[in-house]
């Protein structure tokens, strides 16, 4: 692929990502939307983040779904101490030693 | 989060009209945490972009221009594999996510100025929403601190990380599964963002609901999932305020 190709490509996606990311934005934010919307939008947070993170685990580069025992135990410390602890740097080390662990126990 | 915003006397790194033009030292403190996670995934992108039919200075260009690490992501690695046309819709359908978060940011938007408006979508990644979707609502000043303190220093580090992985990111070992650190660290803010009954129920169905759909090309999952789940959640708020007889307009009102 040549310099210049490449760099309109490119240029395309940010525009484009720019946009995804402004629109809804630069719309809503002069009006009032009904209240059930508003408070749909409230849990945009849980939802999308819950998503993402199930899809990163499971989701296969062929388009499977696979889920690997060491992941899922540290998804659960994670949240365990997430719950127990508020605190999100404890939640990631455990993560990452629960994964560590099960990866050579298992 | 709950005190005020503490401000550090240091150069001006906001356009003008943020306020006193000085950097919100809390917002540091806050995002920093959610950096580290973020470091193995700069690495992929890097490797990626060492690797790419693209040239390397433009698929490195694309943490300036982009800013969205799933896109760059799948520029760099269909570039020259897909046709042009592919290649910029798969990247634009992995973040296609982050049109909620411009919506459900839009009501904040409301008490900001135009320009603040136009420029803040930029920054709009998991962790910017994250931590501004947490933080109790202060003034649009110190609220548009925050949030562009946060959106330059991720903007810098995500820079440091892509062009660090570049150089030293093929030989992290791939034992050590840094790949999995992101979602290990989205795991804790969604546990710790569940302090009300509807959030439990949106994240429960997103969770499910991604599961199922987890196989769908482009990771088209986490939007269906994620649809579900902000559905649920509308469900269990209509019922709460039905339950409990209440009309909880105010909490909207920053």
């Amino acid at each position: 692929m040549n310099m210049s190709t490449a760099f309109v490509l490119t240029i395309v996606i940010a525009l484009g990502t720019y946009l995804l990311r402004a629109v809804p934005a630069l719309l809503l934010a002069d009006r009032e939307l009904p209240v059930p919307v508003q408070r749909a939008l409230r849990n945009v947070g849980p939802a999308v983040l819950a998503a993402l993170v199930v899809v990163s685990v499971a989701s296969t580069a062929d388009g499977g779904i696979e889920v690997e025992v060491a992941e899922v135990a540290a998804l659960v410390a994670a949240g365990v101490v997430a719950w127990w602890r508020r605190n999100l740097i404890w939640s990631l080390l455990a993560g990452m030693a629960a994964l560590w662990v099960t990866l050579v126990l298992v | 989060m709950d005190e005020p915003p503490r401000s550090a006397p240091m150069s001006a790194s906001v356009p003008p009209g943020g306020g006193p033009g000085r950097i919100d030292r809390r917002a540091i403190v806050d995002g920093f945490p959610l950096f580290v996670p973020a470091v193995p995934f700069g690495f992929v992108v890097g490797v990626a972009v060492v690797e790419s039919e693209m040239p390397a200075v433009v698929g490195w260009s694309t943490s300036l221009t982009i800013f969205a690490g799933a896109s760059q992501l799948a520029t760099v690695t269909l570039a020259g594999v897909a046709t042009l046309w592919a290649v910029a819709v798969a990247a634009l359908v992995v973040n296609s996510r982050h049109v909620m978060y411009s919506a459900a940011l839009a009501p904040t938007f409301r008490h900001q100025p135009t320009w603040f408006r136009w420029v803040a979508p930029f920054f709009l990644i998991d962790q910017v929403f994250a931590l501004v979707a947490l933080r109790p609502d202060g003034s649009p000043a110190s609220f548009r601190r925050y949030y562009l303190t946060l959106g330059v220093f991720f903007y810098l580090m995500w820079l440091a990380a892509v062009s660090l992985g570049m150089v030293v990111g093929p030989a992290i070992p791939t034992g050590w599964r840094l790949d999995v650190a992101p979602a290990v660290m989205f795991t804790g803010m969604v546990v710790i963002s569940l302090t009300r009954s509807p959030a439990v129920v949106a994240a429960v169905v997103a969770a499910a609901v991604a599961f199922l759909a987890a196989g769908l090309p482009d990771r088209l999952g986490i939007l269906v999932g994620a649809g579900a789940g902000v559905l649920a959640g509308a469900v269990a708020e209509a019922r709460l305020v039905n339950d409990r007889a209440i009309t909880d307009e105010q909490e909207f009102t920053p």
